[in-house]
Order: C-alpha cells, then structure tokens, then sequence
C-alpha cells in the first residue's frame, strides 16, 4: 500500500483536514481535492508563473512544491484575496488598467504582486517589473500589469500617468 | 505524475545519516525540490524514500564564526541569503548574485546546499563561491569532513560528495584587507549564459593578486589561472587594465566552451571577456574601499 499523510492545511484562512499521498503537489491538491482552481498548470518546470500561490506570504510555484509541505504553514491562492464580497485593491486595479485578456496568467499574477506589495508597499517600476519577471504573460505585453500593480500600491498621480511612465 | 515515494522528515542531522542507511540505496536527501522534484517528475530519477532536511538546525542559519568566515547552512534559501544583512556585510557581491537567481519562486524554495549538490552546470553560486576560495562541510556514515569547492564539481551534475553525504554548510573566508569579490553574469534565459567572478587583492597601488572563474561556459565552472597571473602585478586603476584585461579575455578563450541554447561556443568566449572587464572593475573597486 501506497504511504500516505494525514494534512491539515491551512488555506485562505481555512484548514482542511485532508489525506494525500507525499508525492502529490500543491497545485493539484488545491485544484483538484479543494476545487480551488484559480491557480493554473502551464509550464509545469517553475517558469511561467501560472500556478503562483503564497505559502506564509511568499511566492512559490505549487506545480513543484509537495501539499506535504505546506502542513503548519498559511497558503493563500487568488481566491483569498477578496474580503467580504469586495474585491482586493489588486483585484481593483486589475480591472481598472484592463491588465488581463485571456485571463490565465492573472491569478498568478496577483499572488507575485501580492508577496511583492506586502514586502515593498511602494515599489518603483523596476521593482514591480522584477518582482514579476517569472510570472509570463503571452497576450497583455506586461504594461497594463505593472500598471495595475503600481496603480494597487498608490504609485500613479491623478492623471493616471505611472511614476515610471512619465 | 511523479512516481510515488515516502517522505521522511527526520529531526536531526545524525536521525538523517541513519533514515539513509536504513532505506538502503533507495533514498535521496530533499529541500526546495526544486530540481529534485522535476527531475522526478520528467521521470529521469525515482526514489522510494526523500529525506526532508529543510528542517535540520543544523542546516539552517548565517553566521559568521571566530575566523571571521562567512558559514550559510546548507537548507538557506536563496531568498534568506539574498535579504541576509550578515551576508550584505561580509559579502555584498553574494547579496546582488542571488537577488538574480532564477525567478522568485524559485529563490523562496531552493536551497544554495540544493544548488551545488545538483552541480548543473549554470549555476551563479558555484561560480562565484570557486573565486572566493570557499569550501563545504560535509557530514555522512563515515563522519565529517571538509572539501573546497574548487574539486568539488567533478563533472555536470556529479560532485564529490558521496551519496551518504549531507552538504552542512558553505564557509566562504573572511576578505583580507584590500581585498574585493565581484560577479558579473549575461543571462537570456532562466539560468546565467555565462559568468564571470573576481578575487582580487590590491597593496600600494597595485593589484598583487588575482583569481578569476569562469561558469555556464565549460561543462564545470572553472578557475582560469592564467587570467588571475594577467590581472596580478597591473595598477589598481581602473582606466589602467586594458593590456592585462585583454590578456585574461585571451586565457578565456582558449577554455573549451560548450555551446547551448543560450549560445555558441565562440559567443560564449566573447562574453567571458566583456564579463570579465566588468567582474574585474567591479572587484577593484570593492578592494580599493577595503584597503
Ligand atoms: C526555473 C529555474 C531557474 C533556475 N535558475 C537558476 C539560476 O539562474 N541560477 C542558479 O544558480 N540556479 C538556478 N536554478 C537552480 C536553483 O538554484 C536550484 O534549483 C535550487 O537552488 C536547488 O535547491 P533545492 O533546495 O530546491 O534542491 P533539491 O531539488 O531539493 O535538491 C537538489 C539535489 O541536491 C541534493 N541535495 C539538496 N540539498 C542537499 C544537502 N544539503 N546535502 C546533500 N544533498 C542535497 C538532492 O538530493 C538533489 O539531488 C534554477 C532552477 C529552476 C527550476
Ligand atoms: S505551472 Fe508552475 S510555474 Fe508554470
Ligand atoms: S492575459 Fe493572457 S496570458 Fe496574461
């Protein structure tokens, strides 16, 4: 018989008691035994970003981390980011530079600029344009996106013009 | 998928040793699982038990001992090392390395133990630590022992450490006085296409000594001896190395450099000495500060 391990995982705030074997990831645990599909699987090698979620606040890619790990430690996924109903100021700003077309790589997304805003709530240009170089976008050209981030971390004046932009 | 295995998490470096005998040849010591992880998962590698040694104290942690020598235990991320304010003091030329390891993610789960034991052969660590003269220490069934780095990588992907081996900790000495560590490095992709990293020490004014590597360009990060003899003996002045920086471009090219997706062979070659004009300014400026 195939080992297994009894977790309590601790998601969004939640904990949810749940038997998984060692080698099952994160990303599909959360995805398919929680039905938190937010996060996506793309590259599957910890390049695209896609499958981003935060476990004790920092950003790692759960397509190659072990569910195993995460017991005694806060993951948070895209659908942690509303509060009551409202939507996250990154949710929000997303919205309001039109920051996504297809949508795939937004929650991943999200999940990087949330560790990068909670580490550094006022990041410069470049440091946004860093803080998401491993997360990939193929439809946007990453402009809206570092505009949204900087609009979430209060960085754009009233013109709507970007710090870095002008 | 990847193949199915048991997860020990033993709470001690000896509970380790002894998790590894007991599986037999079955078992591979586990961190980030950056690598490891992957390699499973391309199926290239299976097996029945991962000893977890994120956990280990003894692994953990940045200190520097009554040397004077920077220790990093070997289950540091590269993000602890990247925000350590120990090592932005004792070493800044590590600090801005790491900052440009990988992605984020990756720096958040891999480890620099998980980095040189894999040994692939563009890694940004493993260069920079062959120039500063640092050296691992080693604790496996036959007890401890310590090995320098330079040796250490044997060929892609082989070390010489034994599979028994835990890689504990990296001590990397302490800058003599006038001494400066610098690392530059081309990237276009995940992993650096080629790097370079300098050692140097300068008296009066002069450069006395010098010792250069060269990573990502042979199939083993190397040190080029011949470039360390063209930099020793030139002026500590910047604007004054063009004749021995020329000459260290020319040790570089002659290194058998492995052609890949990051580029050819001679491209390579190009860039060890474009990267080497700046390791070696950067370093000279470091050790100017110190003198
Ligand atoms: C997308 C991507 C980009 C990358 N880019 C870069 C880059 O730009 N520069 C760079 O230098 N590196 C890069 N890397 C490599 C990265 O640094 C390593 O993957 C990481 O540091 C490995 O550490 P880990 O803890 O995840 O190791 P694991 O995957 O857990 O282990 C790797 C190997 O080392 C062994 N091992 C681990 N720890 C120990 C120990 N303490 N003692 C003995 N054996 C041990 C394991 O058995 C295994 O064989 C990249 C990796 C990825 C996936
Ligand atoms: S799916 Fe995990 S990084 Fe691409
Ligand atoms: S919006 Fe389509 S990949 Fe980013």
């Amino acid at each position: 018989m195939r080992e297994t391990v009894e977790l309590s995982l601790v998601v969004n705030g939640r904990a949810h008691p749940i038997r998984v074997e060692p080698r099952e990831t994160l990303a599909d645990v959360l995805r398919e035994r929680l039905g938190l599909t937010g996060l996506k699987i793309s590259c599957d090698v910890q390049v695209c970003g896609a499958c981003t979620v935060l476990v004790d606040g920092l950003a790692i890619s759960a397509c190659t981390y072990l569910a195993a790990d995460a017991e005694g430690h806060e993951v948070t996924t895209v659908e942690g980011l509303a509060r009551a109903g409202q939507l996250s100021p990154l949710q929000q700003s997303f919205i309001d530079a039109a920051a996504f077309q297809c949508g795939f790589c937004t929650p991943g997304m999200r999940m990087a600029a949330t560790a990068l805003l909670a580490e550094n709530p006022a990041p410069t240009r470049a440091q946004v344009v860093a803080g998401i170089e491993g997360n990939i976008c193929r439809c946007t050209g990453y402009v809206p996106i570092i505009d949204a981030i900087l609009e979430a971390a209060g960085a754009v004046d009233a013109a709507g013009v970007s710090e870095g932009a002008r | 998928m990847i193949p199915p295995f048991a997860l020990a998490r033993p709470a001690s470096v000896s509970e380790a040793i002894a998790t590894f005998a007991d599986a037999g040849q079955d078992a591979a010591w586990y961190a980030g699982g950056t690598e490891l992880l992957q390699v499973m998962k391309m199926g290239l590698a299976r097996f029945g038990t991962l000893i977890d040694l994120k956990g280990l104290p003894e692994l953990r942690g940045i200190a520097v001992d009554a040397s004077g020598a920077l220790v990093i235990g070997g289950a540091v991320t590269h993000r602890e090392i990247e925000r350590s304010s120990i090592v932005g003091r004792e070493l800044p030329g590590l600090v801005g390395l790491e900052a440009h390891v990988a992605n984020v993610r990756v720096r958040n789960q891999g480890t620099i133990g998980g980095n040189l034991c894999f040994a692939e052969p563009h890694s940004d660590p493993a260069t920079f630590l062959l120039a500063c003269d640092a050296h691992v220490e080693l604790w496996g069934a036959g007890g401890a022992r310590e090995l320098p780095i330079d040796g250490f990588f044997l060929e892609p992907f082989v070390t010489a450490r034994t599979p028994d081996e835990i890689l504990l900790a990296i001590v990397i000495p302490k800058a003599a006085a006038g001494e400066g560590r610098a690392y530059e490095k081309a990237k276009f992709r995940e992993r650096p296409a080629v790097s370079v990293a300098v050692r140097l020490r300068v008296a009066g004014d002069a450069i006395v000594e010098a010792v250069v590597a060269v990573g990502s360009m042979t199939d083993i990060p190397v040190r080029v001896p011949e470039a360390g003899t063209a930099l020793a003996g030139a002026p500590a002045d910047p604007s004054a190395l063009g004749a021995p920086l020329a000459a260290g471009a020319e040790a570089m090219a002659e290194l058998d450099a492995v052609g890949d997706l990051d580029g050819s062979a001679d491209f390579k070659r190009h860039l060890a000495g474009v990267l080497l004009r700046s390791a070696t300014r950067a370093a000279l400026s470091e050790a100017i500060a110190r003198a």
